[in-house]
């Protein structure tokens, strides 16, 4: 066996015992299924309110705010959280110990994360639709269903990116907030982009799904306007943000680690 | 590989730099380890003494690949720690201890298991190989609790597991007994020495003298970032003044009595404590012509004198060295 197979076998097991873990460590604790069922029934009766009599396609939009403000909440908090727990616990010296990349210790967490956060959507689907009485009008199913895929890769990126921040620093929660803050205003979640002041537009194009949810809007919501360049452009911008937020990651993460080998603060949160 | 050091460390030294002040603006520079130099051999149980702050767990963090040397070089198993890490970390097994670096929430079996994964335990032995191990450290029959329910002992117990689940040739021992009962503690320096029974070249740090006695041929001491003795215990002993000590106890004594004692041959130091009203002289010996009789006889009329001999021990050397170093 070369050291190459070695190496790969060990990095998707890596994954399904992180994923493993988070899953344990998460019905270990029952305070998680607050933020995991509450909020999503809440964001999903809010934006169901507040999109009523927005044309025929307001259902969709309302369950695609509120699914993505509950899966975003959970990929970036589920996490970049993980990680600052890891320090918290003092687990994070073990963990980087053990002869497994800590990239791949992240990527588990964050399938993990992505599972969760669908769940949540689930729960505002249903929330919203039986508010409305009824499922919503869906022009494009399988552009839906690719989309949708595709914006929970570029969430996933994001996640990542905040975890190696979270290695980096303990310090890294204070972004994080920022970024939670940037996604729910700037992207639409809540209210209609329209509606904000221009400059809040700029800070979440720095987030790829963004750009995806701007184009999964367009294919299920005819009519459409959003940042108003078409899902054409949307499609490239998070192609290319997410490109950039991949490339941070699988650069980043080596340094990262090496860093915090140097500074020596691994146990400190 | 069998010829060369297990662990060969050349002039290590190691800088902390903290910052504090609101804007972190203010940098506050530890020299942790200045210049150590240190070689165990394979297959050796190795004891790493020394007072608080000394820079031991530091040493260790840099042999187990979880900090960079500031400069000079360490080398484990032939392999520099800083080039090749990703090579050294599955044959090293660090063992921290403490009260964190466990998962709580979930059992002592499952925490074993994730790192076996993260280790790369052959998927088949994994089971029987966790198994295997709690029942080595006596931790089976809490297996599947969860953390949060152990006692301090008990996840030290897990820790020592976790160190030896993916069978390294080299462990790295922070303080392996602390906080476990006497018990436990005995049963973990057995375990320790069937591991060097199994092959395993092992570092150990410690506070307890008697378990470094017992279970390391050689140690070092390291104080303030320095090793200020490196070799067997008879040959610290020696280096400290000798084999014998004796010591006096009375209440007080005078200065020339001091001196009369000193002059003794053979005699290469004497210390006093105070212990209320009583004064207890240490006298450390060399030669063997010097007895409790030849000093009894130059400290007449002292009521309720005691004078005894006893072999000098390891915390006797330690403290020596210690204090050596201090002044
Ligand atoms: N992350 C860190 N940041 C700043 N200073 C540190 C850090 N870690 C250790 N130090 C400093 O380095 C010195 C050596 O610490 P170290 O933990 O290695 O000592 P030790 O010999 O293990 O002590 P003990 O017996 O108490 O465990 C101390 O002065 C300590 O304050
Ligand atoms: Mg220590």
């Amino acid at each position: 066996m070369t050291m190459a197979t070695v190496v790969g076998v060990r990095r998707t097991r890596v994954t399904a015992a992180s994923l493993r873990l988070a899953f344990l460590q998460f019905i270990a604790d029952p305070q998680w299924l607050v933020p995991s069922m509450i909020a999503p029934v809440i964001f999903g009766l809010v934006s169901y309110e507040l999109f009523r009599g927005a044309g025929p396609y307001f259902l969709t939009y309302a369950i695609l705010g509120a699914g993505m403000m509950s899966m975003w909440g959970q990929t970036l908090y589920g996490s970049g959280w993980a990680t600052g727990q890891d320090r918290e616990f003092g687990t994070l010296e073990p963990t980087i110990q053990a002869p497994a990349p800590y990239l791949y210790v992240v990527l588990g967490r964050i399938v993990w994360n992505v599972v969760a956060g669908l769940f949540g959507g689930l729960i505002v689907y249903v929330v919203v639709v039986v508010a409305a009485g009824g499922p919503p009008a869906l022009p494009n199913p399988l552009a839906f269903v690719l989309l949708f895929l595709f914006v929970m890769v570029t969430l996933a990126c994001v996640g990542i990116v905040f975890a190696a921040a979270y290695v980096y620093t303990r310090f890294a929660g204070f972004i994080q907030n920022i970024g939670e803050f940037a996604f729910y205003v700037g992207t639409g979640c809540m209210f209609p982009v329209v509606l904000l002041p221009f400059w809040t537009n700029p800070i979440a194009l720095l987030f790829p799904p963004t750009w995806a949810l701007d184009a999964l809007r367009y294919v299920s919501i005819p009519g459409y306007v959003g940042f108003g360049w078409g899902w054409g452009w949307d499609l490239v911008g998070a192609v290319a943000t997410t490109a950039i937020y991949a490339g941070i990651a699988g650069t980043v993460f080596h340094r990262v680690e090496r860093h915090v080998l140097e500074v020596g603060d691994l146990s400190d949160y | 590989m069998s010829d060369s050091p297990a662990i060969e460390v050349r002039d290590l030294v190691r800088v902390f730099e903290s910052r504090k002040g609101f804007l972190f603006n203010e940098v506050n520079r530890t020299q942790a380890l200045k210049g150590v130099d240190l070689t165990v051999e394979p297959g050796e149980i190795f004891g790493l003494l020394g007072p608080n702050g000394a820079g031991k767990t530091t040493l260790v963090k840099i042999l187990s690949t979880l900090l960079l040397p500031t400069s000079g070089t360490a080398r484990v198993l032939g392999h520099d720690v800083a080039r090749d890490a990703d090579w050294l970390r599955p044959r090293i097994g660090l063992v921290l201890g403490g009260e964190r670096g466990v998962y709580t929430r979930i059992s002592g079996r499952e925490n074993l298991r994730y790192f076996a994964d993260l280790y790369g335990v052959p998927p088949g032995e994994r089971e029987p190989r966790i198994q295997a191990v709690l029942e080595r450290v006596d931790l089976a029959s809490a297996a599947d609790r969860r953390v949060e329910e152990y006692s301090r002992g008990m996840k030290q117990k897990l820790h020592i597991a976790r160190g030896i689940l993916h069978r390294p040739s080299i462990l790295f021992l922070d303080e392996p007994t602390i906080g476990l009962d006497p018990k436990s503690a005995r049963e973990t320096r057995k375990l320790v020495r069937s591991l060097e029974g199994d092959g395993v070249t092992i570092l150990l740090t410690t506070h307890y003298m008697f378990e470094a006695e017992e279970l390391c041929p050689r140690l070092a001491v390291l104080s303030k970032g320095r090793i200020v003795a490196n070799d067997t215990v008879d040959a610290l002993r020696h280096r400290v003044g000798g084999d014998r000590t004796i010591e006096v106890e009375a209440y007080g004594f005078e200065d020339r009595e001091h001196a009369a004692l000193r002059a003794l041959p053979g005699v290469s130091k004497v210390a006093s404590e105070e212990f209320g009203p009583r004064v207890r002289l240490t006298l450390r010996i060399r030669t063997l012509e010097t007895t409790p009789a030849h000093v009894a006889a130059l400290l007449p009329g002292h009521p309720e004198l005691s004078v005894r001999e006893r072999r000098t021990s390891l915390e006797d050397v330690y403290l020596d060295l210690v204090e050596e170093e201090a002044t």
